[in-house]
Protein backbone atom coordinates (compact mmCIF):
# COMPACT_ATOMS: atom_id res chain seq x y z
CA UNK A 1 0.00 0.00 0.00
CA UNK A 2 1.43 3.37 -0.93
CA UNK A 3 1.68 5.81 1.93
CA UNK A 4 -0.81 8.60 1.87
CA UNK A 5 1.18 11.65 0.90
CA UNK A 6 1.17 15.03 2.54
CA UNK A 7 -1.80 17.30 2.31
CA UNK A 8 -2.53 18.46 -1.15
CA UNK A 9 -0.59 21.62 -1.83
CA UNK A 10 -3.59 23.13 -3.55
CA UNK A 11 -5.19 26.02 -1.74
CA UNK A 12 -8.18 25.27 0.48
CA UNK A 13 -11.15 24.44 -1.71
CA UNK A 14 -13.16 27.22 -3.17
CA UNK A 15 -16.24 27.50 -1.07
CA UNK A 16 -19.50 26.76 -2.78
CA UNK A 17 -18.64 23.16 -3.70
CA UNK A 18 -20.19 20.63 -1.39
CA UNK A 19 -17.83 17.90 -2.45
CA UNK A 20 -14.42 18.53 -3.88
CA UNK A 21 -11.66 16.09 -4.70
CA UNK A 22 -8.13 16.86 -5.86
CA UNK A 23 -5.92 14.28 -7.50
CA UNK A 24 -7.26 11.27 -5.67
CA UNK A 25 -5.91 7.86 -6.48
CA UNK A 26 -6.53 4.43 -5.08
CA UNK A 27 -4.84 1.08 -5.39
CA UNK A 28 -6.00 -2.37 -4.37
CA UNK A 29 -2.73 -4.24 -3.99
CA UNK A 30 -0.95 -3.75 -7.30
CA UNK A 31 -4.10 -2.76 -9.11
CA UNK A 32 -4.43 0.97 -9.66
CA UNK A 33 -8.18 1.54 -9.60
CA UNK A 34 -8.33 5.34 -9.52
CA UNK A 35 -5.73 7.61 -11.05
CA UNK A 36 -5.47 11.30 -10.27
CA UNK A 37 -9.15 12.19 -10.17
CA UNK A 38 -10.37 15.73 -9.75
CA UNK A 39 -14.00 16.27 -8.94
CA UNK A 40 -16.21 19.01 -7.66
CA UNK A 41 -19.87 19.29 -7.03
CA UNK A 42 -21.83 22.50 -6.67
CA UNK A 43 -25.02 22.80 -4.62
CA UNK A 44 -28.07 21.39 -6.41
CA UNK A 45 -25.92 19.90 -9.11
CA UNK A 46 -26.80 16.44 -10.38
CA UNK A 47 -23.84 14.51 -11.74
CA UNK A 48 -24.14 11.10 -13.35
CA UNK A 49 -21.09 8.87 -13.55
CA UNK A 50 -21.05 6.38 -16.39
CA UNK A 51 -18.49 3.94 -17.67
CA UNK A 52 -17.82 0.28 -18.29
CA UNK A 53 -17.92 -2.21 -15.45
CA UNK A 54 -14.69 -2.23 -13.49
CA UNK A 55 -13.75 1.31 -14.50
CA UNK A 56 -13.70 2.49 -10.87
CA UNK A 57 -17.09 4.21 -10.55
CA UNK A 58 -18.03 2.53 -7.28
CA UNK A 59 -14.54 3.00 -5.90
CA UNK A 60 -14.69 6.71 -6.71
CA UNK A 61 -17.99 7.09 -4.88
CA UNK A 62 -16.72 5.04 -1.95
CA UNK A 63 -13.54 7.13 -1.73
CA UNK A 64 -15.59 10.34 -1.83
CA UNK A 65 -17.51 8.93 1.16
CA UNK A 66 -14.37 7.45 2.75
CA UNK A 67 -15.89 3.98 2.82
CA UNK A 68 -12.61 3.22 1.07
CA UNK A 69 -9.66 5.31 2.21
CA UNK A 70 -8.06 6.99 -0.80
CA UNK A 71 -4.29 6.74 -1.08
CA UNK A 72 -3.33 10.13 -2.48
CA UNK A 73 -5.00 13.47 -2.99
CA UNK A 74 -7.72 15.06 -0.91
CA UNK A 75 -11.46 14.96 -0.57
CA UNK A 76 -13.24 17.90 0.99
CA UNK A 77 -16.83 17.82 2.19
CA UNK A 78 -18.17 21.30 2.79
CA UNK A 79 -14.61 22.56 2.86
CA UNK A 80 -13.37 20.02 5.41
CA UNK A 81 -10.74 17.43 4.60
CA UNK A 82 -12.24 13.96 4.85
CA UNK A 83 -10.46 11.06 6.50
CA UNK A 84 -7.00 12.54 7.04
CA UNK A 85 -5.42 15.31 8.99
CA UNK A 86 -2.04 16.93 9.04
CA UNK A 87 -0.06 16.11 12.18
CA UNK A 88 3.47 17.54 12.37
CA UNK A 89 3.66 17.71 8.61
CA UNK A 90 2.65 14.07 8.30
CA UNK A 91 -0.65 12.91 7.04
CA UNK A 92 -2.54 10.60 9.38
CA UNK A 93 -5.98 9.05 9.44
CA UNK A 94 -8.49 10.90 11.56
CA UNK A 95 -10.63 9.18 14.15
CA UNK A 96 -13.75 7.36 13.12
CA UNK A 97 -15.77 10.01 14.94
CA UNK A 98 -14.15 12.79 12.92
CA UNK A 99 -14.89 10.91 9.69
CA UNK A 100 -18.52 10.63 10.76
CA UNK A 101 -18.67 14.33 11.52
CA UNK A 102 -17.10 15.48 8.25
CA UNK A 103 -19.24 13.23 6.07
CA UNK A 104 -22.45 13.87 7.99
CA UNK A 105 -23.79 15.90 5.03
CA UNK A 106 -23.48 12.84 2.75
CA UNK A 107 -26.22 10.25 2.33
CA UNK A 108 -25.58 7.04 0.44
CA UNK A 109 -27.74 4.57 -1.46
CA UNK A 110 -26.26 1.22 -2.48
CA UNK A 111 -26.93 -1.09 -5.39
CA UNK A 112 -28.01 -3.89 -3.06
CA UNK A 113 -30.01 -1.67 -0.67
CA UNK A 114 -28.38 -3.05 2.48
CA UNK A 115 -31.46 -2.57 4.59
CA UNK A 116 -31.25 -4.01 8.10
CA UNK A 117 -33.38 -7.15 7.84
CA UNK A 118 -34.33 -7.32 11.53
CA UNK A 119 -35.87 -3.85 11.40
CA UNK A 120 -39.14 -2.87 9.76
CA UNK A 121 -39.20 -0.32 6.96
CA UNK A 122 -40.02 2.43 9.45
CA UNK A 123 -37.36 1.26 11.91
CA UNK A 124 -34.77 1.27 9.13
CA UNK A 125 -35.58 4.94 8.64
CA UNK A 126 -35.79 5.89 12.33
CA UNK A 127 -32.78 3.96 13.64
CA UNK A 128 -30.23 6.72 13.05
CA UNK A 129 -32.71 9.43 14.00
CA UNK A 130 -32.86 7.87 17.43
CA UNK A 131 -29.26 6.73 17.83
CA UNK A 132 -27.50 9.68 16.21
CA UNK A 133 -29.91 12.58 16.51
CA UNK A 134 -31.29 11.43 19.85
CA UNK A 135 -34.95 11.77 18.92
CA UNK A 136 -37.54 10.05 21.08
CA UNK A 137 -39.34 7.09 19.57
CA UNK A 138 -42.40 9.23 18.92
CA UNK A 139 -40.48 12.08 17.29
CA UNK A 140 -38.49 9.63 15.21
CA UNK A 141 -41.63 7.78 14.09
CA UNK A 142 -43.29 11.01 12.98
CA UNK A 143 -40.17 12.03 11.07
CA UNK A 144 -39.74 8.52 9.66
CA UNK A 145 -43.33 8.35 8.43
CA UNK A 146 -42.82 11.66 6.64
CA UNK A 147 -39.76 10.19 4.89
CA UNK A 148 -41.63 7.03 3.90
CA UNK A 149 -44.42 9.26 2.62
CA UNK A 150 -41.92 11.08 0.46
CA UNK A 151 -40.94 7.83 -1.28
CA UNK A 152 -44.56 6.64 -1.44
CA UNK A 153 -44.27 3.85 1.09
CA UNK A 154 -46.16 4.96 4.19
CA UNK A 155 -48.39 1.91 3.80
CA UNK A 156 -45.38 -0.39 4.16
CA UNK A 157 -44.05 1.12 7.40
CA UNK A 158 -44.49 -2.04 9.47
CA UNK A 159 -43.15 -4.45 6.87
CA UNK A 160 -39.83 -6.20 7.20
CA UNK A 161 -37.48 -5.84 4.22
CA UNK A 162 -37.93 -9.51 3.26
CA UNK A 163 -41.54 -8.83 2.37
CA UNK A 164 -40.80 -5.81 0.17
CA UNK A 165 -40.08 -5.80 -3.55
CA UNK A 166 -36.66 -4.65 -4.74
CA UNK A 167 -38.04 -1.29 -5.79
CA UNK A 168 -39.69 -0.84 -2.41
CA UNK A 169 -36.49 -1.82 -0.61
CA UNK A 170 -34.53 0.74 -2.57
CA UNK A 171 -37.08 3.43 -1.81
CA UNK A 172 -36.87 2.60 1.91
CA UNK A 173 -33.07 2.86 1.59
CA UNK A 174 -33.49 6.31 0.02
CA UNK A 175 -35.85 7.34 2.83
CA UNK A 176 -33.34 6.05 5.37
CA UNK A 177 -30.63 8.24 3.87
CA UNK A 178 -32.92 11.27 3.53
CA UNK A 179 -33.93 11.04 7.18
CA UNK A 180 -30.51 12.32 8.19
CA UNK A 181 -31.11 15.48 6.14
CA UNK A 182 -28.11 15.09 3.86
CA UNK A 183 -26.95 17.98 1.71
CA UNK A 184 -25.71 15.59 -0.93
CA UNK A 185 -26.76 12.07 -1.91
CA UNK A 186 -24.51 9.43 -3.48
CA UNK A 187 -26.19 6.65 -5.46
CA UNK A 188 -24.21 3.62 -6.60
CA UNK A 189 -26.18 1.94 -9.40
CA UNK A 190 -29.42 2.24 -7.45
CA UNK A 191 -31.48 0.41 -10.07
CA UNK A 192 -29.02 -2.20 -11.33
CA UNK A 193 -30.25 -4.92 -8.98
CA UNK A 194 -33.91 -4.35 -9.82
CA UNK A 195 -36.26 -6.17 -12.15
CA UNK A 196 -36.84 -3.89 -15.17
CA UNK A 197 -40.43 -3.14 -14.22
CA UNK A 198 -39.33 -1.79 -10.83
CA UNK A 199 -36.67 0.60 -12.12
CA UNK A 200 -39.14 3.37 -12.89
CA UNK A 201 -40.48 3.81 -9.36
CA UNK A 202 -36.96 4.35 -8.01
CA UNK A 203 -35.94 6.72 -10.80
CA UNK A 204 -39.14 8.70 -10.22
CA UNK A 205 -38.19 9.25 -6.58
CA UNK A 206 -34.73 10.39 -7.68
CA UNK A 207 -36.16 12.75 -10.29
CA UNK A 208 -38.34 14.31 -7.63
CA UNK A 209 -35.31 14.76 -5.39
CA UNK A 210 -33.41 16.43 -8.21
CA UNK A 211 -36.36 18.73 -8.91
CA UNK A 212 -36.42 19.68 -5.22
CA UNK A 213 -32.82 20.81 -5.52
CA UNK A 214 -30.99 17.87 -3.92
CA UNK A 215 -27.31 17.66 -4.84
CA UNK A 216 -26.59 14.20 -6.19
CA UNK A 217 -23.87 11.99 -7.60
CA UNK A 218 -25.33 8.99 -9.37
CA UNK A 219 -23.43 6.07 -10.79
CA UNK A 220 -25.80 4.60 -13.33
CA UNK A 221 -26.30 2.68 -16.53
CA UNK A 222 -29.63 4.43 -17.13
CA UNK A 223 -28.56 6.68 -20.01
CA UNK A 224 -32.05 8.06 -20.52
CA UNK A 225 -32.19 9.14 -16.91
CA UNK A 226 -28.71 10.67 -17.16
CA UNK A 227 -29.68 12.55 -20.32
CA UNK A 228 -32.81 13.97 -18.72
CA UNK A 229 -31.80 14.65 -15.15
CA UNK A 230 -28.04 15.22 -14.99
CA UNK A 231 -26.49 18.66 -15.23
CA UNK A 232 -23.20 16.98 -15.96
CA UNK A 233 -22.11 13.51 -16.99
CA UNK A 234 -18.73 12.03 -16.20
CA UNK A 235 -17.41 9.17 -18.29
CA UNK A 236 -14.84 6.99 -16.55
CA UNK A 237 -12.61 4.31 -17.98
CA UNK A 238 -9.73 2.44 -16.35
CA UNK A 239 -9.75 4.59 -13.27
CA UNK A 240 -9.64 7.94 -15.05
CA UNK A 241 -12.15 10.57 -15.97
CA UNK A 242 -12.01 10.42 -19.74
CA UNK A 243 -14.65 12.99 -20.56
CA UNK A 244 -17.17 15.12 -18.75
CA UNK A 245 -19.72 17.73 -19.67
CA UNK A 246 -23.41 18.42 -20.11
CA UNK A 247 -25.28 15.26 -21.16
CA UNK A 248 -26.35 16.72 -24.50
CA UNK A 249 -22.75 17.34 -25.53
CA UNK A 250 -21.41 14.12 -24.11
CA UNK A 251 -24.03 11.85 -25.62
CA UNK A 252 -24.30 13.62 -29.01
CA UNK A 253 -20.70 14.58 -29.60
CA UNK A 254 -18.48 12.19 -27.72
CA UNK A 255 -14.89 13.30 -28.25
CA UNK A 256 -12.98 10.24 -27.17
CA UNK A 257 -13.03 6.97 -28.99
CA UNK A 258 -13.64 5.09 -25.77
CA UNK A 259 -16.83 6.98 -25.04
CA UNK A 260 -18.02 6.49 -28.61
CA UNK A 261 -17.40 2.78 -28.23
CA UNK A 262 -19.13 2.69 -24.87
CA UNK A 263 -22.20 4.49 -26.24
CA UNK A 264 -22.33 2.25 -29.32
CA UNK A 265 -22.21 -0.88 -27.20
CA UNK A 266 -24.96 0.54 -25.04
CA UNK A 267 -27.15 1.36 -28.07
CA UNK A 268 -26.68 -2.10 -29.56
CA UNK A 269 -27.70 -3.72 -26.29
CA UNK A 270 -30.72 -1.53 -25.86
CA UNK A 271 -32.18 -1.73 -29.33
CA UNK A 272 -32.97 -5.43 -29.55
CA UNK B 1 -34.25 -46.23 39.65
CA UNK B 2 -37.57 -44.68 40.64
CA UNK B 3 -36.84 -45.83 44.13
CA UNK B 4 -33.55 -43.94 44.13
CA UNK B 5 -35.31 -40.85 42.84
CA UNK B 6 -38.01 -41.12 45.48
CA UNK B 7 -35.70 -41.88 48.38
CA UNK B 8 -32.98 -39.41 47.57
CA UNK B 9 -34.72 -36.62 45.71
CA UNK B 10 -33.82 -33.87 48.22
CA UNK B 11 -30.06 -34.36 47.77
CA UNK B 12 -30.40 -35.09 44.07
CA UNK B 13 -32.33 -31.89 43.54
CA UNK B 14 -29.81 -29.99 45.60
CA UNK B 15 -27.07 -31.40 43.39
CA UNK B 16 -29.07 -30.49 40.32
CA UNK B 17 -29.55 -26.96 41.68
CA UNK B 18 -25.79 -26.58 42.07
CA UNK B 19 -25.27 -27.92 38.55
CA UNK B 20 -27.75 -25.37 37.23
CA UNK B 21 -26.32 -22.47 39.21
CA UNK B 22 -22.77 -23.22 38.09
CA UNK B 23 -23.67 -23.89 34.45
CA UNK B 24 -26.07 -21.03 33.98
CA UNK B 25 -23.78 -18.52 35.68
CA UNK B 26 -20.90 -19.67 33.50
CA UNK B 27 -23.06 -19.46 30.39
CA UNK B 28 -24.29 -15.95 31.19
CA UNK B 29 -20.85 -14.62 32.16
CA UNK B 30 -19.31 -16.51 29.24
CA UNK B 31 -21.77 -14.87 26.89
CA UNK B 32 -20.65 -11.39 27.90
CA UNK B 33 -16.99 -12.34 27.64
CA UNK B 34 -17.63 -14.31 24.46
CA UNK B 35 -19.26 -11.33 22.73
CA UNK B 36 -16.37 -9.06 23.72
CA UNK B 37 -13.86 -11.65 22.49
CA UNK B 38 -15.76 -11.96 19.22
CA UNK B 39 -15.45 -8.19 18.75
CA UNK B 40 -11.74 -8.63 19.41
CA UNK B 41 -11.49 -11.49 16.93
CA UNK B 42 -13.16 -9.38 14.24
CA UNK B 43 -11.22 -6.21 15.04
CA UNK B 44 -9.35 -4.36 12.31
CA UNK B 45 -6.34 -4.15 14.58
CA UNK B 46 -3.96 -7.10 14.70
CA UNK B 47 -2.88 -6.09 18.19
CA UNK B 48 -6.41 -6.68 19.42
CA UNK B 49 -7.06 -9.69 17.22
CA UNK B 50 -4.15 -11.94 18.00
CA UNK B 51 -4.34 -12.03 21.83
CA UNK B 52 -8.01 -12.91 21.46
CA UNK B 53 -7.07 -15.66 19.02
CA UNK B 54 -4.47 -16.96 21.45
CA UNK B 55 -7.01 -17.03 24.25
CA UNK B 56 -9.48 -18.89 22.08
CA UNK B 57 -6.86 -21.45 21.05
CA UNK B 58 -5.84 -22.17 24.64
CA UNK B 59 -9.32 -22.66 26.05
CA UNK B 60 -10.58 -24.64 23.07
CA UNK B 61 -7.41 -26.67 22.76
CA UNK B 62 -6.96 -28.06 26.25
CA UNK B 63 -9.17 -30.53 28.16
CA UNK B 64 -11.68 -28.93 30.46
CA UNK B 65 -10.65 -31.23 33.30
CA UNK B 66 -7.13 -29.88 33.06
CA UNK B 67 -8.45 -26.32 32.98
CA UNK B 68 -10.42 -26.94 36.16
CA UNK B 69 -7.41 -28.30 37.99
CA UNK B 70 -5.17 -25.52 36.71
CA UNK B 71 -7.52 -22.78 37.88
CA UNK B 72 -8.15 -24.56 41.17
CA UNK B 73 -4.48 -24.99 42.01
CA UNK B 74 -3.12 -21.88 40.32
CA UNK B 75 -5.23 -19.28 42.07
CA UNK B 76 -4.03 -20.10 45.62
CA UNK B 77 -0.45 -20.04 44.27
CA UNK B 78 -0.90 -16.39 43.31
CA UNK B 79 -2.58 -15.62 46.61
CA UNK B 80 -6.20 -15.78 45.59
CA UNK B 81 -8.32 -17.90 47.87
CA UNK B 82 -11.59 -18.84 46.26
CA UNK B 83 -14.25 -21.40 47.02
CA UNK B 84 -14.36 -24.50 44.83
CA UNK B 85 -17.72 -23.49 43.44
CA UNK B 86 -16.34 -20.09 42.38
CA UNK B 87 -13.32 -21.75 40.81
CA UNK B 88 -15.74 -24.01 38.94
CA UNK B 89 -17.84 -21.11 37.68
CA UNK B 90 -14.69 -19.20 36.70
CA UNK B 91 -13.25 -22.10 34.74
CA UNK B 92 -16.45 -22.92 32.92
CA UNK B 93 -16.92 -19.22 32.13
CA UNK B 94 -13.43 -18.89 30.66
CA UNK B 95 -13.96 -22.12 28.74
CA UNK B 96 -17.38 -21.38 27.28
CA UNK B 97 -16.32 -17.80 26.46
CA UNK B 98 -13.78 -19.22 24.03
CA UNK B 99 -16.34 -21.47 22.35
CA UNK B 100 -19.01 -18.77 22.32
CA UNK B 101 -16.58 -16.22 20.90
CA UNK B 102 -16.00 -18.49 17.92
CA UNK B 103 -19.75 -18.96 17.46
CA UNK B 104 -20.30 -15.19 17.55
CA UNK B 105 -17.28 -14.48 15.34
CA UNK B 106 -18.71 -16.76 12.70
CA UNK B 107 -22.13 -15.12 13.09
CA UNK B 108 -20.66 -11.63 12.77
CA UNK B 109 -18.81 -12.63 9.60
CA UNK B 110 -22.16 -13.57 8.05
CA UNK B 111 -23.58 -10.05 8.36
CA UNK B 112 -23.13 -8.43 4.94
CA UNK B 113 -20.53 -5.65 5.04
CA UNK B 114 -22.96 -3.36 3.21
CA UNK B 115 -25.31 -3.31 6.19
CA UNK B 116 -22.49 -2.02 8.34
CA UNK B 117 -21.49 0.55 5.72
CA UNK B 118 -25.09 1.73 5.57
CA UNK B 119 -24.98 2.23 9.34
CA UNK B 120 -21.68 4.12 9.11
CA UNK B 121 -23.08 6.37 6.40
CA UNK B 122 -26.08 7.14 8.61
CA UNK B 123 -23.62 8.33 11.25
CA UNK B 124 -24.22 5.41 13.61
CA UNK B 125 -21.04 4.76 15.60
CA UNK B 126 -19.33 1.41 15.31
CA UNK B 127 -20.21 0.55 18.90
CA UNK B 128 -23.89 1.33 18.30
CA UNK B 129 -23.70 -0.59 15.04
CA UNK B 130 -22.52 -3.65 16.93
CA UNK B 131 -25.21 -3.30 19.55
CA UNK B 132 -28.18 -2.43 17.37
CA UNK B 133 -27.44 -3.77 13.90
CA UNK B 134 -24.99 -6.66 14.16
CA UNK B 135 -25.61 -8.48 17.45
CA UNK B 136 -29.42 -8.72 17.28
CA UNK B 137 -28.99 -10.57 14.00
CA UNK B 138 -26.06 -12.61 15.26
CA UNK B 139 -28.03 -13.88 18.25
CA UNK B 140 -30.76 -15.10 15.92
CA UNK B 141 -28.31 -16.67 13.49
CA UNK B 142 -26.34 -18.42 16.19
CA UNK B 143 -29.16 -19.68 18.37
CA UNK B 144 -28.74 -23.34 17.33
CA UNK B 145 -24.96 -23.55 17.93
CA UNK B 146 -25.41 -21.48 21.08
CA UNK B 147 -27.98 -23.98 22.37
CA UNK B 148 -25.48 -26.75 21.69
CA UNK B 149 -22.85 -24.92 23.68
CA UNK B 150 -25.21 -24.43 26.62
CA UNK B 151 -25.99 -28.14 26.63
CA UNK B 152 -22.28 -28.95 26.40
CA UNK B 153 -21.51 -26.76 29.40
CA UNK B 154 -24.31 -28.37 31.40
CA UNK B 155 -22.84 -31.77 30.67
CA UNK B 156 -19.26 -30.64 31.24
CA UNK B 157 -20.25 -29.25 34.62
CA UNK B 158 -20.27 -32.87 35.79
CA UNK B 159 -16.46 -32.62 35.73
CA UNK B 160 -16.35 -30.03 38.49
CA UNK B 161 -16.91 -32.80 41.02
CA UNK B 162 -13.13 -33.31 40.81
CA UNK B 163 -12.59 -30.09 42.70
CA UNK B 164 -15.11 -31.18 45.34
CA UNK B 165 -18.16 -29.23 44.27
CA UNK B 166 -21.22 -31.24 45.25
CA UNK B 167 -23.23 -30.95 42.08
CA UNK B 168 -25.45 -33.58 40.56
CA UNK B 169 -22.63 -35.90 39.51
CA UNK B 170 -20.93 -35.90 42.88
CA UNK B 171 -24.21 -36.35 44.72
CA UNK B 172 -24.93 -39.37 42.52
CA UNK B 173 -21.52 -40.85 43.32
CA UNK B 174 -22.22 -40.44 47.02
CA UNK B 175 -25.63 -42.06 46.76
CA UNK B 176 -24.25 -44.87 44.63
CA UNK B 177 -21.59 -45.73 47.17
CA UNK B 178 -24.03 -45.58 50.04
CA UNK B 179 -26.83 -47.60 48.48
CA UNK B 180 -24.66 -50.02 46.48
CA UNK B 181 -27.00 -49.34 43.53
CA UNK B 182 -24.68 -47.53 41.11
CA UNK B 183 -26.60 -48.41 37.95
CA UNK B 184 -29.95 -47.18 39.24
CA UNK B 185 -28.38 -44.07 40.70
CA UNK B 186 -26.53 -43.08 37.55
CA UNK B 187 -29.61 -43.75 35.45
CA UNK B 188 -31.57 -41.42 37.71
CA UNK B 189 -28.86 -38.77 37.29
CA UNK B 190 -28.90 -39.24 33.52
CA UNK B 191 -32.64 -38.74 33.57
CA UNK B 192 -32.23 -35.43 35.39
CA UNK B 193 -29.56 -34.18 32.94
CA UNK B 194 -31.75 -35.21 30.04
CA UNK B 195 -34.79 -33.47 31.48
CA UNK B 196 -32.93 -30.17 31.87
CA UNK B 197 -31.45 -30.37 28.38
CA UNK B 198 -34.82 -31.22 26.91
CA UNK B 199 -36.30 -28.10 28.49
CA UNK B 200 -33.40 -26.06 27.08
CA UNK B 201 -33.81 -27.49 23.62
CA UNK B 202 -37.55 -26.81 23.63
CA UNK B 203 -36.97 -23.27 24.86
CA UNK B 204 -34.46 -22.68 22.10
CA UNK B 205 -36.74 -24.11 19.41
CA UNK B 206 -39.53 -21.89 20.68
CA UNK B 207 -37.31 -18.82 20.58
CA UNK B 208 -36.14 -19.67 17.10
CA UNK B 209 -39.69 -19.95 15.81
CA UNK B 210 -40.61 -16.64 17.37
CA UNK B 211 -37.63 -14.85 15.87
CA UNK B 212 -37.97 -15.85 12.23
CA UNK B 213 -39.51 -12.49 11.28
CA UNK B 214 -37.07 -10.25 9.46
CA UNK B 215 -34.08 -12.47 8.99
CA UNK B 216 -33.17 -12.41 5.35
CA UNK B 217 -29.51 -11.64 4.86
CA UNK B 218 -29.94 -9.09 2.13
N1 LIG C 1 -12.21 -4.22 -2.29
C1 LIG C 1 -11.56 -4.47 -3.44
N2 LIG C 1 -10.43 -5.21 -3.45
C2 LIG C 1 -9.76 -5.45 -4.59
N3 LIG C 1 -10.12 -5.00 -5.80
C3 LIG C 1 -11.25 -4.24 -5.87
C4 LIG C 1 -12.02 -3.95 -4.69
N4 LIG C 1 -13.06 -3.18 -5.08
C5 LIG C 1 -12.95 -3.02 -6.41
N5 LIG C 1 -11.87 -3.65 -6.88
C6 LIG C 1 -11.41 -3.65 -8.29
O1 LIG C 1 -11.31 -2.31 -8.70
C7 LIG C 1 -11.75 -2.14 -10.02
C8 LIG C 1 -12.84 -1.11 -10.08
O2 LIG C 1 -13.97 -1.59 -9.40
P1 LIG C 1 -15.29 -0.73 -9.21
O3 LIG C 1 -14.94 0.58 -8.62
O4 LIG C 1 -16.24 -1.58 -8.48
O5 LIG C 1 -15.74 -0.52 -10.70
P2 LIG C 1 -17.20 -0.15 -11.26
O6 LIG C 1 -18.04 0.30 -10.14
O7 LIG C 1 -16.93 0.91 -12.27
O8 LIG C 1 -17.72 -1.39 -11.90
C9 LIG C 1 -12.19 -3.51 -10.49
O9 LIG C 1 -11.13 -4.07 -11.22
C10 LIG C 1 -12.44 -4.26 -9.21
O10 LIG C 1 -12.20 -5.62 -9.41
MG1 LIG D 1 -19.81 -0.52 -9.37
Amino acid sequence: MPMADTLSPSSPPRQKSIVEAHGISKQFGDLEVLTDIDFSLAPSEVVCVIGPSGSGKSTLLRCLAFLEPYDHGSVYIDGQLLGYEDRNGKRVRTSEKRVDDVRAPVGMVFQHFHLWPHRTALENVTEALRLVNGLSRQEADTEGMAMLEQVGLSDRAGHFPESLSGGQKQRVAIARALAMKPRVMFFDEPTSALDPELVGEVLDVMKKLAADGMTMVIVTHEMGFAANVANRVIFMDQGRVVESGPPATLFRQPKSERLQQFLNTWRERNID
Amino acid sequence: MLEILLNHYPVLLEGLATTLVVSLSAIALGLVLGVLLAFGLTSRHGLVRWPCGLYRSFWRGTPILLQLLLVYYLLPEVGIEIAPISAAILTLTLNTAAFQSEIFRSGISHIPAGQIEAARMAGISSWQTRRRIIMPQVFRLTLPPLTNEIITILKNSSLISVIAVTELMRVSEQIASRTFQPLETYLAAALLYLAVNLVLALLSAHLERRMTGGLATD
